[in-house]
């Protein structure tokens, strides 16, 4: 359930510990990229069913950001890692 | 450091003077010397290493390379500066021994009591005494240890210790629970 997230750092925790920022897929453009690259970046989402990658915060806990990857339609949590070491960021 | 101005307890005129002490006690420490201490990205296992190697403080894990340091030994006046020496360039040092409150919960219920407001296993074998987390407890953000088998530390911010406080007393509601300072 999706309402369970194991954070890496604080074990298993409630959702209403975290703050959901949104798709962990899109890649920051070069700041010189062509406009319709940062509109696609800053406004499109796919939304799609099933399978997801987002970035949560865990703000009531060690407040670092995660990649929660969850099944948006059956609530299932495949794995739940720290955005730093997702070679990410939270950006 | 001197401080010039008169020192006031969050929690003065809220609670104390209580007739007697019941089976569950909360009790708020009048005053406590506390630091938050980050680690330098790479240097946390050095920094860990101090902190853990002195029995002069209590190191409580916030998060990665995080701790919220407690001292019975230092003041809340010298603790920060102490932990700056002492960790050098592996960690910053911030005081909050005037930004927290800390509290005691101990008593046979005081696991029972905080499961109604946090949702974090608090069976022995999952958190252990010696063990600490931040924790979401009703809708405040606090630190939570665990320092006995039926004692907790609570470590919130200033100025939401009279909420958390009302939080415990609701929680506390089928079980027998008093509330005041700690004595010394
Ligand atoms: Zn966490």
């Amino acid at each position: 359930m999706a309402s369970l997230i194991s954070c890496p750092h604080c074990g298993t925790r409630p959702k209403e510990e975290f703050f959901i920022r949104g798709d962990a897929t899109p890649v920051r453009p070069a700041l010189m990229a062509a406009e319709e690259v940062w509109h696609d970046y800053v406004h499109l989402r796919a939304n799609p069913r099933g399978r997801i990658r987002e970035h949560w915060q865990h703000v009531a806990g060690c407040r670092r950001w995660l990649v929660v990857e969850r099944d948006n339609f059956t609530h299932e949590v495949f794995g739940v890692t720290d955005a730093a070491k997702a070679g990410e960021g939270a950006r | 450091m001197a401080y010039e101005y008169q020192a006031v307890h969050a929690l003065d005129g809220t609670i104390g003077a209580i007739a007697e002490r019941r089976a569950n006690h909360l009790s708020v420490h009048r005053t406590t010397a506390v630091a938050m201490v980050l680690a330098v990205p790479g240097q946390t296992a050095e920094a860990a290493g101090i902190l853990l190697s002195s029995g002069e403080f209590e190191a409580r894990f916030s998060g990665p390379g995080e701790w919220l340091v407690l001292s019975e030994v230092h003041a809340p006046e010298t603790l920060a500066a102490e932990l700056s020496v002492r960790l050098g360039d592996f960690a910053f040092v911030v005081d909050q021994s005037h930004g927290r409150v800390v509290l005691t919960l101990s008593g046979p219920d005081a696991a029972r009591i905080l499961a109604n407001g946090i949702a974090v296993d608090l069976h022995a074998d999952a958190f252990p005494v010696g063990r600490a987390a931040n924790v979401l407890c009703s809708h405040l953000s606090i630190n939570l240890a665990r320092t006995g088998n039926e004692s907790f530390d609570l470590v919130v911010m200033r100025s939401f210790a009279e909420a958390l406080v009302d939080d415990l007393k609701v929680m506390a509601r089928s079980h027998d629970l008093s509330v005041d300072f700690a004595t010394r």
